[in-house]
């Protein structure tokens, strides 16, 4: 049968008040759905304002805590970190330098130190189908993280709690994620929510519901050196490391040497390895 | 059917020749219309059921961290060898609590959880001011979605990201070179303990057998590739390996602030306010119990940053 103008015409309007109306309804939706509000349970952490506001430009949406910064350092070195920054920068204008001990001398080398910080993070979560939260933990079980864990990879490892193979797990504030092989097992455990499970003593009602979980899209490094340490380095291997760390300290106290007050100096001997640990701060 | 339709056709164009020449020209343009709002619409309405799927579990953090002072914690000696093959950084990233306090709000902090879960189940309270008393209420804080993690960066000390490597050679031939070109300590390189080539991105991870090889490589931007008889300069930049862990969302809940409404026409300043709420709520006869802090917002509103 052709089709007229007309009836094409009928049925492009036809279609043009169905995808209105449908555009109206979604609308409305919109409207309704509470956009905040998470349809699985969500830990809760008690917070308390204390009085603190915060202005303008000092707003930003996230606070960053409990860093800690790793550097390996190299055998026959010594990290020397001074109360005064001044003093660390005036050492390090001579890259050669000399410890005087008793009749003979150290040449050594000084190096600034530089660590490595993150300067901008991208981040983002999406529903994880193989992993699931098991929360719902009651207040004061005597169960140790690694007993916790054990308990719940136990119970849901096995198919006849409707469980499987679990791959991941790991330990969050008050709730526990668990990743699954097989995203079917986690599917159907998220589906029947509530679990029965044997914890020492007790049987605790616990429930499993849809994991969140985020992934590091952009991490941005810069080096940042460590203002009041210095690395001496090349030291050469004729002292004992006890030896050398009390002649490096009465060294690098003396401001005739170029010193000052020392806060810390540790001695990595040669043939060994050390890792140095830092944190950062909020200026 | 056809023929009715022709016939009705041809009868339309007997009568109005024109008419239905131009209403033709006219309807076709219609229609091209039509299909194009039709299809916006649908574009309109892909967007809105997107909208409506992505709730609020999902978060895109971008931020830009600012610098922090270093400060000295220790030298350790760890068992684990592999923690010497790398430098690392790791931090945890927390949402920060905020509460927008407008204009004739307060909140108020008790010492006591069982105190302000009174205040806010008394509802309203009144409130002696100086010339006069005004009626607020108690509201509890709205909770607050949250996400916080744990970011671990590991910059390696044995491996570099070689990129820009130039396709001149065969594979094999092409990591020999590279090989080469990377143990040769006058150009700050080190013994080689292996070469992972892509050919078809250019690109190779060099591994050395030596820690901190790299960091006197890594102080330029490029390297030297010896190739037949030519010298070019392939990009170097460190092998870093980036994770999260521990991703959370929470909520935030506020068991001990309180918000109170009400305060719009109040005309004392802000301090004095405080001082009259924090006096009002200390009394145990009005429902009250040992204040901690008490904030309000009058002349301007203030963002309100909640702790743990």
């Amino acid at each position: 049968m052709s089709v007229t103008l007309n009836d094409v015409l009928c049925s492009l309007q036809e279609e043009q008040s169905r995808l209105m109306m449908k555009l109206q309804q979604l609308k409305r939706e919109l409207v309704d759905s509470p956009r905040d509000k998470i349809p699985f349970p969500v830990p809760e952490i008690p917070v308390v304002f204390q009085g603190l506001t915060l202005q303008g430009r000092q707003v930003s949406k996230f606070l960053v805590s409990n860093s800690e910064i790793c550097c390996p350092l190299p055998g026959g070195s010594a990290l020397v970190t001074f109360d005064d920054p001044k003093v660390a920068d005036q050492l390090l204008q001579q890259k050669e330098h000399k410890v005087d001990i008793e009749d003979c001398r150290l040449r050594v080398q000084i190096q600034p130190l530089e660590l490595p910080v993150v300067t901008n993070i991208q981040v983002s979560s999406q529903p994880d189908s193989h992993r699931v939260l098991v929360s719902g933990f009651p207040e004061g079980l005597q169960l140790s993280e690694e007993e916790l864990l054990d308990k719940l990879e136990i119970f849901f490892g096995k198919a006849k709690n409707g469980g499987g193979d679990v791959e991941t797990r790991e330990m969050l504030q008050g709730t526990v994620m668990l990743g699954f092989a097989d995203k079917e097992v986690a599917e159907h455990l998220c589906q029947t929510g509530q679990f029965q499970v044997p914890l020492g003593r007790q049987q605790v009602p616990l429930r499993v519901s849809p994991y969140v979980s985020g992934e590091i899209q952009k991490a941005e490094i810069k080096f940042q050196q460590a203002l009041h340490s210095v690395l001496v380095t090349n030291i050469p291997d004729v002292l004992d490391a006890q030896e050398l760390h009390d002649i490096l300290e009465i060294h690098f106290q003396k401001p005739t040497r170029g010193g000052g007050e020392v806060e810390a100096l540790t001695v990595v001997p040669s043939g060994q390895q050390g890792l140095a640990v830092f944190t950062s701060m909020s200026s | 059917m056809d023929a009715d339709l022709d016939i009705k056709k041809q009868a339309c164009k007997e009568h109005s020749p024109e008419k239905e020449v131009m209403k033709g020209e006219q309807k076709e343009r219609l229609i091209h219309d039509i299909m194009r709002e039709n299809l916006e619409l649908d574009q309109e309405i892909k967007k809105l059921e997107a909208e409506l799927q992505s709730d609020a579990r999902e978060f895109q953090i971008k931020e830009n961290i600012p610098e922090r002072k270093l400060k000295f914690i220790s030298v350790e000696n760890p068992e684990d060898a592999g923690r010497f093959s790398h430098s690392s950084c790791s931090f945890q990233v927390s949402s920060q609590i905020l509460y927008e306090l407008q204009k004739g709000q307060a909140l108020i902090t008790f010492e006591k959880e069982g105190v302000a879960q009174n205040v806010i189940s008394m509802g309203k309270h009144v409130v002696q001011m100086e010339k006069g008393c005004v009626e607020v209420t108690a509201h509890p804080v709205p909770p607050t979605i949250g996400v916080r993690f744990r970011v671990h960066v590991d910059i390696s000390q044995m491996k570099i990201n070689v990129t820009g490597i130039p396709d001149e050679l065969p594979e094999e031939q092409t990591r020999d070179k590279l090989e080469l070109s990377f143990c040769k300590s006058r150009n700050g390189g080190g013994e080689v303990e292996s070469v992972d080539y892509d050919k078809r991105s250019g690109s190779a991870v060099v591994t050395f057998v030596e820690a901190g090889v790299v960091n006197k490589i890594l102080k330029k931007r490029d390297f030297p590739l010896y190739m037949n008889s030519k010298c070019y300069r392939v990009t170097v930049s460190p092998f870093i390996e980036r994770r999260l862990e521990k991703y959370q969302v929470f909520s935030a809940v506020s068991k001990r602030t309180v918000l109170l409404t009400g305060l719009e026409m109040v005309w004392l300043d802000e301090e004095t306010v405080e001082d009259l709420i924090s006096i009002h709520f200390q009394r145990r006869n009005n429902g009250g119990g040992e204040v901690d802090v008490v904030k309000c917002s009058l002349d301007q509103s203030y963002t309100a940053c909640f702790e743990e």
